[in-house]
């Protein structure tokens, strides 16, 4: 007999990180990790520079390149995850057995977390522990940015999840997924600086607070002005420009709010989708 | 409770019917042949009973449990290989297997058994370590068959399983079906090769355009349509051994295609063939080969599926 759900959840987790582990997906995002922190590491000294003399400048600096590795893991782990199974015909084999769909994203879910986590945490020992060696001190927040990070992630992965169970082809969603939160919500940050309303809503402008919560204090929201000639030089034109800075529990509401809703409705969806 | 229950199934894609109203009930232990030209609606059908599509009315069940509601349940006793599966390419057929085992609560100890026994059936047991992602369509249909039998289940749904096998494959797969036929086992297989389920099934299934056109055994589908034998002799028939052909009782027809070859028809199944045998070797008649030129199931086959739709 079949057993229950959560034994079958946890099966369909570990063959699934079994997959990533032989995958060339998982190398990378640890290739690009290691990387990406020697760069920060290797090339100040290298080119005659020196590293931030405050610690926690040099751990924002260092974790600057996080947003874009999170964007990364989601794409990576989550973007075909559901969609490969109908577009690869492994659904075949995984489908007519006693498991129920949901039990299949579940598993599927935890296996894309656990190693896009691992990245995550990767990044950040790397982070931590050079700042330890650099400068012998660790930044206050540190571990609050790691968990606003985790938000954000499991966030971006739960709609990357969604994409997968809409998509038709693989392709699609993992361009869909990328471009999304890698060109199209931060191109909608951008405009809300030069048209003046407040971006609260996207996901990508709430993960600003993982690197906002070093600041001491934390900053609030700025418009700048500034005049310039005007047309044909005649007269004095100004030109203003806002600064929004996300507030930390509207940003983990609306990131909790997009997880959520996407979770639920890639699960949904997933459920009813046909081969 | 019968093993696969069918009842006033529907599916519908928009306007289009893949399925119309279809009703059908396998018994325990029998082997069910599901013949259909291109989209008549036998892997549809399939995909409903395995979870794979939902029906848009009607009720299936298998072992008594309700596949359309309850189709974790329903599919605990069901071994299912539907078109041709792909396998994750980094896993080994011993972890394929391995997966599924554990999904349906086999013990580490079973699987490990049952993996050995159904590799050496599907004879990839040579390759057993070796990951999925190079190998050949026939392999994987191999694999497929291998892991819907590993739980040894009560109830067999094959989609053409000899679909990308090579001939020695597909004669394999025969005899592996021929092999759990004599055991309790119910099985449901569609396929495209007539002869296949002729020689393979005890009751054959035709559906076309989503309608069922027929269902029953084997010999009654036979029985009562002509089969034609090829006869090729080694010397020329004699006039009153035509004679003697031609009077044999069971034959209808009897022609005369080349110096040393005819053509003799007949009504009836096997035992009628044999007797036809008999008959013509009674008259002298020096036969070297004495091939059926077609299954009677395909003239069944024929009659209910119009021209240009296979």
């Amino acid at each position: 007999m079949a057993p229950n759900s959560v034994r079958q959840i946890a099966t369909v987790a570990k063959y699934e990180l079994l997959k990533y582990l032989r995958g060339r997906r998982l190398l990378a995002i640890v290739l690009l990790t290691i990387i990406i922190s020697a760069i920060f590491l290797i090339v100040p000294p290298a080119i005659g520079a020196q590293y931030p003399k405050d610690p926690t400048q040099f751990t924002v600096n260092v974790l600057s390149f996080l947003g874009i590795l999170s964007i990364l893991s989601a794409t990576f782990f989550g973007a075909d995850a559901i969609v490969s199974e109908y577009e690869s015909k492994t659904g075949y084999f995984l489908f007519p057995n006693p498991i129920r769909k949901t039990a299949i994203f579940v598993g599927k879910f935890i296996a894309s977390a656990l190693v896009s986590v691992g990245a995550i945490a990767l990044y950040y020992v790397i982070a931590v522990v050079s700042v330890r060696v650099i400068d012998g001190s660790i930044p206050a927040n540190t571990g609050l940015s790691f968990a606003y990070s985790l938000v954000y992630l499991f966030a971006i992965l739960a709609i990357a999840y969604l994409f997968s169970a809409i998509m038709r082809s693989s392709v699609y969603s993992l361009v869909l997924t990328f471009f999304t939160f890698f060109l199209i919500l931060p191109i909608i940050d951008a405009v809300g600086s030069v048209a003046k309303f407040k971006p609260w809503f996207s996901i990508t402008f709430a993960n600003g607070i993982s690197q906002y919560i070093f600041d001491n204090p934390y900053p609030t929201d700025k418009i700048f002005t500034t005049a310039a000639p005007g047309a044909s030089g005649v007269g004095v034109q100004t030109y203003s420009l806002a600064q929004y800075y996300p507030e930390v529990r509207l940003s983990l509401i609306v990131m909790a709010v997009y997880f959520i809703v996407a979770f639920v409705l890639s699960i949904f969806l997933a459920q009813r989708r046909e081969m | 409770m019968e093993p696969i229950a069918i009842e006033h199934l529907s599916k519908k894609y928009g306007e289009y019917v893949a399925v119309n109203d279809l009703s059908l009930t396998v018994e325990r232990g029998v082997c069910v042949g599901y013949l259909g030209p291109n989209g008549a609606g036998k892997t549809t059908t399939i995909k409903v009973l395995t979870n794979l599509l939902r029906a848009s009315s009607g009720k299936a069940y298998l072992n008594g449990v309700d596949v359309i509601h309850h189709p974790k349940a329903a599919l605990d006793g069901v071994g299912a290989v539907v078109e041709t599966p792909e396998f994750y390419p980094q896993l080994t057929p011993e972890e394929c297997l391995s997966y599924v085992g554990t999904i349906r609560g086999m013990s580490g100890e079973a699987i490990a058994d049952r993996s050995h026994a159904v590799l050496e059936q599907v004879k990839l047991l040579e390759v057993a370590d070796k990951r999925t992602g190079k190998f050949s369509k026939g392999m994987k249909q191999r694999l497929a068959i291998a892991q819907a039998l590993l739980h040894e289940p009560s109830i067999l749904i094959l989609d053409e399983p000899t679909s990308g096998l090579d001939p020695r494959g597909m004669v394999e797969v025969r005899e592996i079906i021929k092999g759990l036929i004599k055991t309790d086992i119910t099985i449901l297989m569609s396929s495209h090769l007539l002869y296949e389920v002729q020689e393979v099934c005890d009751k054959v299934a035709i559906i076309d355009r989503g309608v069922l056109q027929t269902y029953d055994s084997v010999a009654n589908l036979s029985a009562g349509h002509d089969v034609t034998v090829t006869i090729n002799t080694l010397e020329p028939i004699t006039p009153p051994e035509f004679r003697a052909i031609n009077a044999l009782h069971d034959i209808t027809s009897v022609k005369r295609t080349e110096t040393l070859a005819l053509k003799v028809s007949f009504t009836g199944g096997p035992e009628a063939q044999f007797r036809v045998l008999r008959g013509i070797l009674n008259t002298g008649v020096k036969v070297v080969s004495y091939m059926p030129q077609r299954a009677a199931i395909e003239d069944v086959y024929l009659q209910l599926v119009p021209e240009g739709e296979a």
